[in-house]
């Protein structure tokens, strides 16, 4: 038995085992989902594997405490800048007491007394960490000479009105501190750049570090609402004019983001929906296939959806958003097979002999249809993208699905009975119009062909250009708070844009001191060679083993009782109050006992308070694993360009130290080649391969042409609209070229495959063409409705699919069709649409 | 007064009685009653006379007027300072130089001598016993530049009310400002800020009280408002003065 009379067969005769495998098939399916199904809400995953640099994002989101970071601002009218500053430290003090804060920076840690205190419980680390030389000096410091020429140095310096003394004698009245933070001090540098108020004083900024449990949407989610919940009443006491509460850092983007997309799923899901219904009413006016087709293709997401989550174990969240494609794909193989076997019906035929028609007709189409278009997204795979190569494996299974499944399941749902056969306006419009092109194919050919040809050069040309727009930016909800307090802090502060981070983890802590020595050198020449505008390390702050115990041999010789005498004498001669010295005295025990302390010295880290606004500064280099640490350099210009992206990868990197350069912008623009990659290598493998299966499908060189140099076009032509429309590419709408030729090739197979086998022309041809309409319209109205989604890039690639479909179809219409009859002789044309047997006239 | 030898009747007589012990009584009252208003017609002669807004700003109109006029000024001064690091006040003198609106000059003499020198921009303070300097950037709202601020305003007052709030009193020999800073940055350094002005408007004494209880009190005399050569605000370490940035860039 053919295969076609056998799916007749079953779907006819043998029902009710038919509709037992759905319903296990179902079963089975749901089982999985329910007790299998792990989403994976990293939006990294989304970006290609084996970057350097996108791996670097993901181990500073995960092993820093930095993504914990939620930066505040508060925006004032010009006019209220003073009482702004009034206001900065109650609006600290409120954020210290929110239950979801852990530590708030609301100025420069050194200018509090507690941040000067801090800082001193870590000096006597810092100081043994000094080289040889400088702690050699710093120790002569404490010789009775040095401590009496200091103290009276200070006194003059007093007495001339010098600020000095105050602040040297709060931090440091030994001496010996400062010398000891001197190479800590260089690592503020940095936030000399990156000040908390800006310029005009009407923004402060006030960092915060949450204790939200995981960096999962879901805890996002939950401390973006209590966020929320503050900033609503966090203008109390505040009595200037109009006052901005702004927040903005990873976890508000990761709320955000992740409630836009259940929102876009939604939104995109119904809106698909509601489209495809219409056009499907529209085109056949009939409510049972309708429905018959909605739950074929549920059944095709639910199969999908398990058979991934058998393969992958979990996926991410974006490859939800599959079902919005796979419903506008797999409603064109509804659509086709409905219009084939309706037609039969219409001409005449029982139920059984019109599914056995049907799947006859275009069962091969349907075939190539569904090998192209799977073939097309399982390229994705090559994009090296966890989360996009999840997406096209399962849209190139829910494809197959939907092959299988609308030739065989969606029969279940037509009616044995006909209904009596109306006018279908829509079939003898298209009827008519193939029977003018096939009669008459020049009038058409030299409106179309010029269009394109004209459209194709628009592409080509180097102007306008094509918007190519790798920002961070590209990436953000179209309403995102978020993002606007970004853009605002970034408005008001120039100054304030995102370094390139540089991470390395070493074996242990003398590699890691030695590492970030060979790294502060290097780039400190390219400082001073204004080729970076400034960087900071952790270099003072990785502590060298070797160093500690070769200064503490050195401590132990000095006559720390000669110093802390001459400093009692030098104090009583000066007139100095002694409590101002109480701190130095401290020092002088401390250095005593670290002097003769056997074995190691206990961690700074567990000397410096947890509540202390130094871990700011802390936990910006290390990472919950003190040997994984990360530098920054600030750019001259924010990283946008390759040369800007090439030059700090020469740069940077410092020979025999392993070290991954990354950073949001510096890995956007890292992935521009790849996107273009994307665009041009892999849009043409997929070319190659579509040009190879239409050869061995057609076995028709004219055919073949015709369908390549449609493809051609329609592919030229939505560049072309895209740059006439100002509809930038992004990293991820570049995926809607392989889309477009993977969908676009099939309505030619199609059509074309029909015009081979025609034995009435204008009826046969028509049979397609119509549904093909129908198809392409519903794809176009499916991909169109990921317009309203609320994240850019879905938008971005559901415009870009609906233009590209639109001319895939367009130019199959107007196009292939035309130039398939012009490649025919007149006469044969002629012959091919005389009628064999008498049609109805509404078929 | 009252006769009681012309009075017959004892009526009369008893009523002038009377009148006479009233009348004792209340001069006996009256005695501290008028001191006390004789001493607060004096206090209202000899103690200040707080100034209303619009004399105010007419004081500070015709302060600015005179200071347009001659925008700058030397003077000899005298200093003491409190300073809650050390067990006594320092004590110190000089000459300074002013010119409107920030570049000042003060030169201290004595056992420290100093020199510090400002062009608005930069700040240094030159000490030659030890051969080196400290070099201040200003501008960059350091807590400095409060100080600077503190310091030129006694000499200039251009503009005064927008930083502080002002009030005065009229004294028999001229007048007494007090100011009390309106921005915040500027309280952390400053708490009050006394000017003592003759009738002239020559400034003879400031008193500059700090949140952590430091004082320093300032007398100046000999002022001049003769011209100043502009290289007396410039200054140039001599060489191999050893040069330090305490506040960094």
């Amino acid at each position: 038995m053919r295969l076609h009379s056998l799916i007749a067969n079953l779907v006819t005769q043998r029902r009710g085992a038919v509709w037992s495998a759905v319903a296990v098939i179902c079963a089975l399916s749901a089982y999985i989902l329910v007790t299998r199904m792990r989403l994976d809400s990293e939006v990294l995953n989304l970006l290609p594997s084996g970057f350097e640099s996108v791996e670097g994002l993901k181990v500073y989101n995960r092993d820093f405490a930095q993504v914990r970071e939620l930066t505040f601002a508060l925006l004032c009218q010009p006019t209220d800048v003073d009482k702004l500053e009034e206001f900065a430290p109650q609006f600290a003090q409120k954020l210290r007491e929110q239950s979801w804060c852990t530590r708030v920076l609301a100025g420069a840690p050194i200018e509090t007394p507690e941040g000067i205190r801090d800082l001193q419980s870590i000096a006597i680390p810092l100081l043994l960490n000094l080289e040889p030389a400088a702690f050699n000096e710093t120790l002569a410091l404490l010789q009775p000479e040095k401590i009496r020429e200091r103290l009276h140095r200070l006194h003059s310096e007093l007495e001339a009105g010098s600020p000095r003394p105050q602040i040297e004698l709060g931090l440091d009245p030994l001496g010996v501190i400062a010398p000891a933070l001197k190479p800590f001090a260089n690592n503020a540098a940095i936030e000399e750049d990156q000040p908390l108020t800006s310029p005009d004083r009407t923004m402060r900024v006030f960092l915060t570090v949450t204790n939200q449990p995981s960096i999962g949407a879901v805890d996002c989610q939950k401390l973006m609402r209590e966020v929320k919940a503050f900033q609503a009443h966090a203008d109390e006491g505040w009595n200037g004019g109009p006052l901005q509460i702004l927040v903005t850092g990873r976890s508000a983007y990761v709320a955000e983001i992740s409630l836009s997309m259940r929102h876009d799923i939604v939104i995109t899901l119904l809106g698909s929906i509601l489209l495809v219904s219409g056009v499907f009413y529209v085109g056949f006016h009939r409510w049972l296939p309708l429905i018959g087709m909605g739950l074929t293709l549920l059944l095709c997401c639910l199969v999908a959806l398990a058979t991934g989550l058998l393969i992958f174990h979990q996926l991410n969240m974006v490859t939800i958003g599959f079902c919005a494609i796979l419903i506008g794909l797999g409603v064109d193989f509804a659509i086709l097979i409905f219009g084939r076997y309706q037609q039969a019906r219409d001409e005449g035929i029982d139920h059984p002999a019109a599914v056995s028609e049907a799947v006859k007709s275009l069962g091969k189409a349907i075939f190539f249809g569904a090998l192209t278009t799977a073939v097309g997204f399982m390229a994705l795979m090559l994009a090296g993208s966890q989360g996009f190569t999840q997406l096209g494996v399962l849209i190139a299974l829910g494809i197959t699905f939907a092959g299988i499944f609308m030739m065989t399941v969606f029969f279940l749902f037509l009616p044995w009975k006909n209904s009596a056969p109306r006018n279908d306006w829509m079939f003898t419009m298209v009827k008519n119009y193939v029977r003018w092109t096939v009669r008459r194919p020049s009038p058409m050919l030299w409106i179309s062909a010029p269009l394109l040809l004209i459209l194709t050069a628009v592409a080509l040309s180097p102007k306008p250009p094509i918007i190519f727009d790798v920002s961070t930016h590209s990436m953000e909800p179209k309403r995102s708070d978020a993002g606007y307090a970004l853009k605002t802090i970034m408005e008001k502060m120039p100054s304030r844009w995102e370094p390139v981070i540089g991470i390395v983890k070493a074996a242990n802590a003398q590699q890691l001191h030695d590492y970030w020595q060979k790294v502060a050198a290097q780039w400190n020449g390219l400082q001073v060679a204004g080729k970076i505008k400034s960087f900071s390390t952790p270099a003072a702050l990785a502590l060298s083993p070797q160093r500690l115990q070769t200064n503490r041999q050195k401590l132990r010789t000095a006559n720390l009782h000669g110093a802390r005498a001459a400093l009692e004498a030098a104090i009583a001669t000066e007139g100095f109050t002694r409590d101002t010295f109480e701190s130095a005295f401290v020092l002088l025990d401390q250095l005593q006992g670290v002097a003769l302390l056997p074995g190691q010295l206990p961690d700074w880290r567990t000397q410096l308070p947890q509540k202390s606004s130094w871990w700011f500064l802390v936990d910006r280099y290390f990472a919950h694993d003190p040997l994984l640490t990360t530098g920054f350099v600030t750019t001259n210009a924010p990283v946008a360009t390759q040369d800007q992206k090439e030059m700090l990868h020469r740069e940077l990197p410092v020979e025999s130290v392993p070290m991954v350069l990354s950073g949001w912008s510096f890995t956007l623009t890292d992935l521009v080649p790849w996107s273009h990659r994307q665009l041009i290598l892999i849009s043409a493998l997929m070319a190659v391969f579509d040009a190879t299966l239409l050869a061995l499908l057609y076995r028709d060189w004219r055919l073949w042409l015709i369908q390549v140099a449609t493809l051609t076009m329609a592919v030229c032509a939505m560049i072309a609209s895209m740059k006439l429309l100002h509809i930038p590419l992004n990293l991820l709408n570049v995926l809607a070229f392989r889309l477009v030729l993977a969908i676009g090739v099939d309505y030619g197979i199609y059509v074309l495959l029909v015009w081979q086998k025609a034995r009435q022309l204008d009826h046969d041809v028509a049979g397609v063409v119509k549904p093909v309409i129908l198809a392409g319209l519903t794809a176009i109205c499916g991909f169109g409705s990921l317009g309203a989604a609320n994240n850019p890039t879905l938008a971005g690639l559901g415009y870009a699919c609906a233009i590209g479909l639109f001319w895939s179809l367009a130019a199959t219409i107007f196009f292939t069709l035309p130039a398939a009859a012009a490649a025919e002789p007149k006469s044969w044309r002629e012959e091919s649409l005389r009628p064999r047997v008498q049609q109805p006239e509404n078929v | 007064m009252f006769n009681t030898s012309r009075c017959c009747n004892p009526i009369q007589v008893g009523r002038a009685l009377r009148a006479r012990r009233l009348i004792r009584r209340t001069a006996r009252r009256s005695v501290p009653t008028c001191f006390v208003f004789g001493l607060l017609f004096l206090a209202h002669v000899v103690s200040a006379d707080p100034l209303s807004p619009a004399d105010l700003k007419a004081l500070l109109a015709h302060i600015r007027e005179k200071r347009a006029a001659a925008p700058q000024v030397q003077a000899d001064f005298q200093e003491e300072k409190t300073v809650h690091m050390l067990n006594k006040p320092i004590t110190s003198a000089g000459t300074m130089w002013f010119q409107a609106p920030n570049k000042f000059r003060r030169e201290a003499k004595g056992n420290s001598p100093s020199i510090t020198v400002s062009d608005g921009q930069h700040l240094w303070i030159y000490y030659p016993k030890f051969q080196s300097a400290e070099h201040y950037s200003l501008g960059k709202r350091s807590p400095l530049d409060a100080g600077i601020a503190a310091i030129t305003a006694s000499l200039n007052l251009e503009n005064v009310e927008a930083t502080y709030h002002i009030t005065a009193t009229k004294e028999a020999d001229g007048y007494q400002l007090q100011l009390t800073p309106r921005n915040p940055s500027m309280k952390r350094f400053l708490q009050t800020f006394s000017i003592r002005m003759n009738n002239d408007l020559q400034v003879g004494r400031t008193e500059m009280v700090q949140p952590n209880g430091d004082r320093i009190v300032t007398t100046y005399s000999n002022e001049s408002r003769a011209p100043i050569p502009a290289s007396t605000f410039e200054f140039t370490p001599p060489a191999g003065t050893e040069i330090t940035t305490p506040l960094g860039r």
